[in-house]
């Protein structure tokens, strides 16, 4: 059960809700919890965010990083560099 | 049939001589046949200064003169700026004041950098830096560069005292 | 400037040492790209397209093969097909086009042939026939009602739409209500400002060699940011699978961003393949302004609100990024940078379009600079109305640990209040602002990223070292890499000879991008060092003929302690190296990670100019930087970096802009017309250094390389305004713009 929070392009899948509380184990488990009650979401998160995890930032694809009750998950834009 | 010119010329004190076409830089002679890859093509029209030379003393850029035009000429290119193993007060300085990063527009810096302080001993900050204007650095922002210039000189004069 | 927290005292991070590589590139020795030759290599030629979007008809490549010297040539056709949906497909689309040309100097052809000089004339053979197209050439172009398709493969992201488009993405950010916060606020500002692409400028162009063997394998020596990336992408547009090619990195002239993705290898080894020789294909500076890079243009309009008491409470506004000829993140990422305040209420829309221009790539903190353009100046305008001190603004206003970024995630530890304070304390800032100039002050920051990285550090007989890692050197991270290892070790800098090693003989690692060589690669390089040391405890342990556990790390030596400490020596790195054959066998270790926890580093630029009301040309006087750096591994080189990047924003501000014709042809591609800043349009650049430290680095480490192009823009902006009254709210502030606006006025 984690508590994920996602940004305007997310909401349009969830109605406009914000802040949610999911069940999962592991960031891809949340990832694949959201697509099962949001049909679409998951590969916006998969393939399209970076995600921070109580406020730190996490490399691209940390699907197995674990989660716990009160973990903050933020899934944002993917972040790069030049 | 293609025409070569036999050109002769001294590059870095040593007689050399090659083959090159009529539209043959000095550039890619001094890269392609006498192995001399320190002078570098940043632009090939003149403008960035990564393959300056010496020609006579004079800062040249090799892109801009023909093959054919060395001949009889004295050459210095940046593999000519040190005494064997032992370098020249700018090469060291610049290592040791950390001007240079990538240290592509390096060897050009150093022969501009050279000719200056052979002619003008005792520069000022603005005349060093208008001395450097024909080499582009995309890397420092010049600041390292110009101290490095100004402590070599420091060091040239008091050597020479 | 430090910390409040007590600081280690470091032994080897934090001094200067000359730079392992230093020698070879002041003597002329180093090896770029371009100066490698291979045995019978050929020279290689692109065939580019003169116009900015056709269709190809036909391509006629018989002249070209029948011309002297030529031994291969390749088109679209002798790649692989690709979906649109696979990751690589416009980068493959990229560097070679199939059906379409997508922007003026898109390669269609290339040719490989004994002399380059015969390469170029069969290159200008190649009988190519178009159907023209209609080329989208702006912004404004691409996003108008009925306006043809620039890129018809271009499917919008994040929107999980189907149909082709000119929108390369469409996302948004929002929190609070703005609507409330500009009802309440007592002061609003409102502009819009506009860019156009400038490039990153590095002064070698692009160059690779490749050598197919008869084997079937490739290797490549190629000028590149990441030569794993290479390598993938590569085998990607091939068709190959990555085992089929080794990348060597060659010397990089410069990157900033501009070198994170390839234009030239995959050419270059199918020329190599079909004429069974190497290949070496360089661009010429022509090629490289047509047809790379640059960082996208940009129409951003923004609105801000504040309170009389100097409460930055409401962001919003359209931001408008182009990505050139392929679809990518620019839009989004722009938006992200807007992070440095507190604003409450906020809401951005972050659009990227297409258009028939060369594909935009990263140009060191990718968007952040046309972001910063557009908040900061406004900030400085709020504070010139409220009569405040810009800094205080910024103090008052200023994000710290625990508040949201524009994603809404939460701020790690950041020193923006600390960098601030650097530059209201400068020598600089203290100094009266000279008669008849202006001065003008401005924020920046960059993210930075982990991702991975490997290094494997060996232990040589003699008891030096040699730390290989994979991430080409492009700001002088080698020497970084060194000065981590011998803190760790205990052992002279001097002794460790720190390589970047090809794709086949060290692990993987991510391309040098994000400022994070220095953070990521330099962590696995202290991990492999523990590990190391940790194997040097049990070896001394046998050597004593004692347990593990009473052996200690200390100084650079292991120490027996405990009751059989009596009569113990030391035992030195080289004592153990000495007798490693005997108790073990080589003392090696590898670490890889894939590394979280990167650190924001934030700067803050004050600026004195001079502007001739008569010219419009803007002289800087004094140039100041502050930038937190962490901890600064090697103080030389954070200076070097501020200082390089501030160059390229002031470039970026006064002069840099690509002009294109009507046609799509860009009209200044060489160094006399595109101008970059040369030494005489530049003062000294002062560099404060802040350190504070990242706590998930084990020095602290935030990457530097970014930030330090972000705040220039804006503080010319302002120091422009405060000189003359005029705000700038178009790029370049060149002469003929600057006159403009004064003249206006």
């Amino acid at each position: 059960m984690a508590i994920v929070h996602l940004q305007a392009d997310h909401r349009r899948f969830t109605g406009g809700e914000e802040v949610l509380e999911v069940d999962g184990a592991t960031v891809g488990a949340v990832i694949a919890e959201l697509e099962r009650r949001f049909p679409g979401l998951g590969p916006l998160l998969t393939e399209g965010a970076s995600v921070a995890i109580d406020g730190e930032l996490l490399p691209r694809g940390s699907i197995y990083e674990e989660v716990g009750p009160t973990t903050d998950v933020h899934f944002i834009a993917p972040i790069t560099g030049g | 049939m293609i025409n070569r010119t036999h050109v002769h010329c001294t590059v870095n004190g040593d007689e050399v001589d090659f083959l090159a076409d009529d539209a043959t830089s000095l550039l890619d002679a001094l890269r392609d046949e006498l192995g001399l890859t320190g002078a570098k093509e940043g632009c090939a029209t003149g403008d960035c200064g990564a393959c300056s030379i010496l020609v006579d003393g004079a800062v040249n850029c090799a892109c801009l003169m023909f093959a054919a035009e060395a001949e009889g000429h004295e050459i210095t290119t940046v593999e000519g700026i040190a005494d064997g193993d032992h370098l020249h007060p700018l090469q060291q300085v610049f290592l040791e004041e950390a001007a240079l990063q990538c240290g592509i527009c390096t060897p050009g810096v150093l022969v501009s950098a050279k000719a200056l302080l052979d002619h003008n001993p005792n520069p000022t900050e603005t005349e060093i830096r208008y001395a450097l204007a024909g080499n582009l650095c995309r890397c420092t922002g010049y600041d390292k560069i110009i101290h490095a210039v100004q402590e070599a000189a420091v060091q040239l004069n008091g050597a020479s005292k | 400037m430090t910390d409040t927290e007590a600081r280690p005292t470091y032994k080897y991070v934090g001094t200067r040492p000359i730079r392992h590589d230093g020698l070879d590139k002041v003597t002329g020795k180093a090896r770029f790209a371009a100066d490698l030759n291979m045995t019978g290599q050929l020279r290689a030629a692109i065939t580019r397209s003169p116009h900015a979007h056709a269709r190809i008809v036909s391509i006629d490549t018989s002249a070209a093969e029948a011309m002297p010297g030529v031994k291969a040539v390749v088109t679209g056709a002798d790649f692989p097909e690709i979906d649109i949906a696979d990751p690589i497909h416009d980068e493959a689309v990229n560097n070679i086009a199939r059906d379409e040309v997508l922007y003026n100097g898109h390669a269609v052809a290339a040719v490989a042939a004994t002399t380059l000089a015969q390469a170029r004339a069969a290159a200008v053979a190649v009988k190519v026939e178009y159907e023209e197209l209609p080329a989208i050439l702006s912004i404004d172009e691409a996003i108008a009602d009925g306006a043809p398709l620039a890129n018809p493969t271009t499917r919008t992201l994040f929107t999980g739409d189907t149909e082709p488009s000119n929108f390369a993405s469409i996302g948004q950010f929002e929190r609070g209500d703005v609507e409330a916060g500009f009802a309440a606020a007592d002061v609003i500002v409102e502009r819009e400002f506009t860019t156009v692409p400038v490039h990153q400028g590095y002064i070698e162009p692009h160059a690779c060699v490749a050598d197919c063997g008869q084997d079937g394998k490739a290797s490549i020596w190629a000028s590149s940011q990441g030569h794993f990336a290479v390598r993938s992408k590569t085998a990607a547009i091939l068709g190959w699978s990555t085992d089929r090619i080794k990348v060597t990195p060659a010397e990089i002239g410069g990157g900033f961003g501009g070198k994170t993705t390839i234009y030239l290898e995959p050419i270059a080894v199918r020329l190599s393949q079909k004429a069974g020789r190497p290949v070496k294909l360089a661009m010429t500076r022509e090629e490289v302004l047509r047809a790379t890079g640059p960082a996208p243009a940009s129409k951003i309009s923004l609105k801000i609100g504040a309170t009389n008491e100097g409460e930055l409470t409401t962001l919003a506004g359209t931001m408008y990024y182009s990505n050139g000829s392929t679809k990518g993140f620019s839009a989004l990422t722009g938006a992200m940078s807007v992070a440095s305040y507190k604003f409450p209420n906020l809401e951005l829309h972050a659009i990227g379009t297409v258009d028939n221009t060369p594909k935009s790539v990263a140009y060191r903190a990718p968007s952040a600079p046309q972001a910063a353009f557009a908040v900061e100046t406004l900030v400085d305008e709020i504070a010139e109305q409220l009569g405040m001190d810009p800094i205080e603004l910024r103090l008052r206003n200023a994000v710290v640990e625990g508040d949201p970024t524009a994603m809404g995630m939460p701020h790690p530890k950041i020193g923006f209040i600390e960098t601030l304070e650097a530059i209201k304390s400068s020598d600089h800032y203290n100094s009266p602002v000279p008669e008849g100039a202006g001065r003008g002050f401005a924020t920046g920051f960059w993210f930075n990223i982990g991702e991975q990285s490997s290094a494997t550090v060996n232990l040589n007989e003699d008891g030096t070292a040699t730390v290989i890692t994979g991430s080409p050197d492009i700001g002088g991270s080698r020497a970084s890499m060194a000065l981590m290892a011998a803190e760790e070790l205990g052992l002279d800098v001097h002794r460790i000879t720190p390589i970047v090693a090809d794709t086949e003989s060290v692990g993987f690692t991510d391309i040098t991008e994000g400022s994070r060589a220095t953070f990521a690669t330099g962590m696995a390089v202290v991990n492999a060092c523990r590990e190391l040391i940790e194997k040097m405890r049990e070896r001394a342990a046998v050597i004593r003929g004692v347990d593990v556990d009473q052996v200690a790390w200390i100084g650079g030596a292991a120490v027996v302690e405990g009751p059989a400490s009596e009569g113990s020596e030391p035992l030195t790195i080289a004592d153990i190296t000495a007798q490693a054959k005997m108790t073990g066998g080589p003392l090696t270790a590898t670490a890889s990670l894939n590394a979280a926890g990167a650190g924001p580093s934030f700067a803050a630029h004050l600026a004195d100019v001079l502007v001739d009301e008569e010219t419009g040309q803007v002289t800087i006087l004094r140039y100041t930087t502050a930038q937190d750096a962490g901890t600064a591994i090697h103080p030389a080189y954070v200076e070097g970096q501020m200082q390089g990047g501030s160059a390229q924003g002031i470039g970026w501000a006064l002069n840099e802009e690509y002009i294109f014709n009507a046609s799509g042809e860009m009209e200044n591609a060489s160094f006399l017309d595109y101008r970059m800043p040369v030494a005489s349009d530049l003062p000294m650049i002062e560099t404060i250094i802040v350190e504070v430290p990242n706590p998930s680095h084990p020095y602290g480490v935030r990457g530097v390389g970014e930030t330090g192009i972000v705040p220039p823009i804006p503080t010319l902006a302002n120091a422009i305004a405060a000189a003359t009254g005029v705000r700038m709210t178009d790029l370049p502030m060149s002469p003929p713009n600057v006159l403009k606006k004064i003249n206006e006025k």
